[in-house]
């Protein structure tokens, strides 16, 4: 196993170092960190800045330079913010951590009990309504599922009832007087972990009821059945626990994801994460804070591809890594 | 078989549900701090639709209107305020001086004198003295990776002899020298000097020399609390917190679920709809007299406008107050701008310079024929089998200039013009130096009141080796009755020579029709009717500029149906 974990983490280094150059090439080719320095009615900032930054050198200088300062702890400075590249990672990817966190944990629970029911009670009138919502909340695009939970839950609510405080709030994580775990940190996530939560829990729902179904028709608990097992402990103890092997490294392979896939709910909600932090670092050509997101993003999704294949060894006995 | 009791997913969806009605119910028992109605106190939140990049306000990074007017305009002490005097937009002092500085010719130097109020003091108690000027001026001079060093390079000295006197002497005649110390500030040298003045000041700074101390927590908010200190008026307000959201839209949907109290958008057509709809509880404004001006910026050395015939036969193609009204319409805004300075300089300009340009077909065909040109099969003008198609380049991702964009290309079509609209992210940084354009839609942004379209409008400026590609004449103006009058704007420190140039440069570029201007982009300002005070709009300083006489109506009962 360990041999494994070395050598899968060994090739996942050229991954993330081409991973970060191409988005680093991709930036300096495409847009001018300067280029909003146009506006001063000084017409040698531009060459200063440009001076600043060594852009007249290749980009592969320019990352390689980049890249032996990372090496070294020193992601850079952002050349839009002049801030520490390795200040605003963290806190930009903490945004993230608490949206992920809620989002996961709350959708492997509705998922993991839809599913089961689902499977339990086949075609029933519930089976047939959590799928149709499940292929609802697939087919439905995040963005609009977020304007419309934000139009129906928050703005709609407060201006049919004439509320003075709205139900649940629509930017950032915190009102202005609030930090910590409260209930105002509450009122700000439900919205958003909603609209992060819309599709995955359609599709963990969907995985965990086809693996439910098939392993509630094994023989193992058939012979559970015959023997007089109580249902509920065959449902939760032969089937459930079996049937969530599979979910978990579907889970995890999808948090991995998560983490470069939060711009539209955080970009809708303001959430200053690591969304946030790709959209207006892109906007503005900030090289140097992109090729860190990508290092980070893409160790995160080989981390979590990691760990969901040694997950499936450690659950399932009849799987070995070699 | 026997039917569980409970299922997990019953359970699941009875904590969300419970989670939701706990948030719902408390909905009515969460109140901001309480007032005195309007006697002051409580917390005010703002929206604000972008995020400073950085507080060093001398540094490249600072060129964000928001961090002036977030952080900057609060904290730290300038020599100037704005005011409309007699229907003007002018210059006055600030409380830091007790006076308008005073102009001299002395032995042939330009000499502007500032008397610093005897009152005014840092937030440590420390008098800001002429020395805090010498090292504003020595910052911006001597500094790395300044984002504007126009002017502080023309001062020869700083005399901080009398600590309350900073006479500053120029080596060359500087005609906008209010805008030095007005749009940077002062800074304390008693806190930055021996000190690396970026790293100090660029994530936020604990001092202040205004009204407000400011603490920004990067990616949140930037919260403004009051400074006892401060020499003029106090504050009233105990909190201010500017929340960054992140567009126009999500800033509306935020005001109107009672987030915020306070929104400046940017005047897209969603924003203008939205207020025409009418917005419950919310007060207002929309002023045009703004340091904007859009305009269809022409290169004037690109076929086929680098004939004047043709360029003044697309000014005479469209009907600018058409495309203003489908715009701007519905907040009131029905008028083309008449000249390209913008309206907050208007006494430095001849508002009326292109009023002569409006839509009128018959000139068109005079003037396009007139040069030579001819209608082809498919209507367009052509002339020696060049067809008279033109591109109209402008930024990406932004309504209100593809709709403008979109209703050009129906006015043209009927003048005999066919135009395309493309988008670029490298708009600014490639094409218009370049000059790999024909039109262009974008905004120029004046922050101050004192002219200068010399920069965008002398031939000098005109991007090439003399001056390293840097020059920002991205049109190619090249007129030669142009360039006095406009360098007159510069250099002259009369008042009154300075208003003749600049109007005569006006008719100038007027005549030649070497850019088209549109709109000023008008501010908009929303505010909900718990702000008591003289809340307005200020072109240089926004809606935010007077906050301390502002203060917040008690809050009412929540979930009780508003009288």
């Amino acid at each position: 196993m360990l041999t494994y974990v070395s050598r899968r983490l060994l090739y996942s280094v050229p991954v993330v170092i081409v991973a970060s150059f191409l988005m680093f090439w991709m930036v300096r080719e495409t847009y001018d960190p300067c280029a909003r320095l146009r506006a001063s009615r000084d017409a040698a900032a531009v060459s200063r800045c440009e001076e600043r930054l060594r852009l007249d050198d290749p980009v592969v200088t320019q990352y390689g330079r980049w890249l032996g300062d990372a090496v070294r702890g020193d992601l850079g400075e952002s050349s839009r913010t002049h801030e520490a590249v390795e200040e605003m990672i963290p806190r930009a990817l903490w945004s993230s951590v608490q949206l992920i966190f809620w989002g996961v944990l709350i959708s492997a629970v509705v998922a993991i009990a839809l599913g089961v029911y689902s499977a339990v009670r086949q075609y029933s009138v519930l089976d047939y309504t959590f799928t149709g919502l499940s292929f609802l909340g697939l087919a439905m695009p995040p963005f609009w599922f977020g304007l419309l939970a934000i139009e129906l839950l928050a703005v709609g609510p407060k201006r049919w009832f004439d509320l003075d405080q709205p139900l649940f709030y629509i930017v950032g994580l915190h009102s202005g007087d609030s930090s910590g775990f409260d209930l105002d940190y509450l009122r700000h996530l439900v919205l958003p972990v909603m609209t992060l939560t819309v599709q995955i829990v359609a599709s963990w729902s969907r995985f965990q009821r086809a693996e439910m179904l098939d392993v509630m028709s094994a023989d193992y608990v058939r012979t559970a059945r015959a023997k007089g097992v109580p249902r509920r402990q065959v449902i939760l103890r032969h089937g459930l626990r079996n049937a969530l092997v599979p979910l978990l490294t579907v889970m995890a392979l999808d948090i991995g994801a998560l983490f470069g896939g939060v711009i539209v709910t955080e970009t809708i909600f303001s959430i200053p994460g690591m969304g946030s932090l790709f959209v207006t670092s892109l906007s503005d050509g900030d090289a140097p804070v992109l090729a860190a997101w990508v290092l980070v993003t893409a160790s995160l999704i080989v981390a979590f591809n990691l760990l969901a294949d040694v997950l499936y060894s450690v659950l399932d006995p009849r799987v070995r890594l070699t | 078989m026997r039917r569980p009791k409970r299922s997990i997913g019953l359970v699941a969806m009875v904590v969300a549900l419970a989670l939701a009605t706990v948030a719902a119910c408390s909905a009515g028992t969460i109140t901001s701090r309480p007032a005195a109605k309007g006697s002051g106190g409580g917390t005010l939140v703002m929206g604000a639709e972008m995020e400073p990049d950085c507080a060093d306000w001398l540094g490249s990074c600072a060129g964000s209107a928001w961090g002036t007017w977030a952080i900057q305009e609060h904290t730290i002490p300038r020599v100037f305020d704005y005011a409309k005097k007699q229907g003007v937009w002018t210059e006055v002092p600030s409380p830091l001086l007790t006076e308008m500085p005073t102009v001299a010719d002395v032995g042939g130097k330009q000499v502007v004198t500032y008397k610093i109020s005897p009152k005014a003091v840092w937030s440590d108690g420390v008098p800001i003295t002429s020395t805090d000027f010498e090292y504003t001026w020595n910052q911006v001079v001597t500094g790395e990776d300044i984002y504007d060093q126009s002017g502080y390079a023309s001062i020869e000295s700083v005399d901080d002899s009398d600590p309350k006197t900073a006479v500053v002497t120029f080596s060359e005649p500087y005609a906008s020298w209010r805008t030095l110390f007005a749009a940077y500030g002062v800074l304390p040298s008693h806190l930055l000097e021996g000190k690396d003045r970026a790293a100090e000041m660029n994530d936020g700074y604990a001092w202040s020399g205004g009204p407000w101390f400011a603490d920004w927590e990067r990616g949140e908010q930037v919260t403004l609390t009051p400074n006892p200190k401060y020499w003029g008026k106090k504050a009233k307000i105990d909190k201010v917190v500017f929340k960054f959201i992140a567009n126009t839209s999500a800033a509306f949907k935020a005001f109107k679920n009672g987030e915020v109290l306070a929104i400046y958008p940017q005047p897209q057509p969603d924003a203008v709809e939205q207020i025409e709809g009418g917005i419950p509880d919310t007060k207002a404004i929309v002023n045009v007299v703004t340091g904007n001006t859009e305009a269809l910026w022409i290169n004037n050395d690109a076929a086929p406008f680098d004939s004047l015939a043709v360029r003044q036969a697309f000014a005479y193609a469209i009907d600018r107050d058409l495309i203003i009204k489908r715009l701007f319409g519905g907040i009131g805004v029905e008028h083309a701008l008449q000249t390209l300075n913008p309206p907050s300089q208007a006494r430095y300009a001849d508002t009326e310079a292109y009023a002569g340009y409006t839509r009128n077909l018959k000139k068109v065909n005079q003037l396009m024929k007139g040069d030579g040109w001819a209608k082809n099969d498919d209507g367009v003008w052509e002339k020696d089998g060049q067809a008279a198609e033109i591109t109209l380049n402008t930024t990406p991702g932004d309504q209100r200039r593809r709709l403008t964009g979109q209703i050009l290309q129906e006015m043209l079509k009927k003048a005999g013009f066919a135009l395309t609209v493309k988008t670029n992210p490298s708009f600014f940084s490639e094409q218009l130096p370049t000059g790999d354009y024909q039109v262009a839609l974008y905004a120029t942004v004046a922050t101050s009141l004192d002219p200068g379209l010399c920069v965008i409008a002398c031939s000098k400026y005109i991007p090439g080796p003399s001056n390293d590609d840097s020059g920002q004449n991205f049109q190619r103006i090249d007129v030669a009755a142009l360039d006095p009058l406009l360098e007159t704007v510069d250099t002259a420190y009369d008042p009154t020579e300075r208003i003749k140039a600049a109007k005569a440069a006006d008719v100038v570029m007027a005549e030649n029709q070497v850019s088209l201007p549109l709109d000023s982009l008008p501010n908009i300002a929303l505010w909900s009717r718990r702000i008591v005070g003289p809340v307005g709009d200020n072109p240089i300083l926004a809606m935010f500029w007077n906050m301390n006489e502002w203060s917040l109506k008690k809050n009412e009962w929540s979930l009780k149906k508003k009288g």
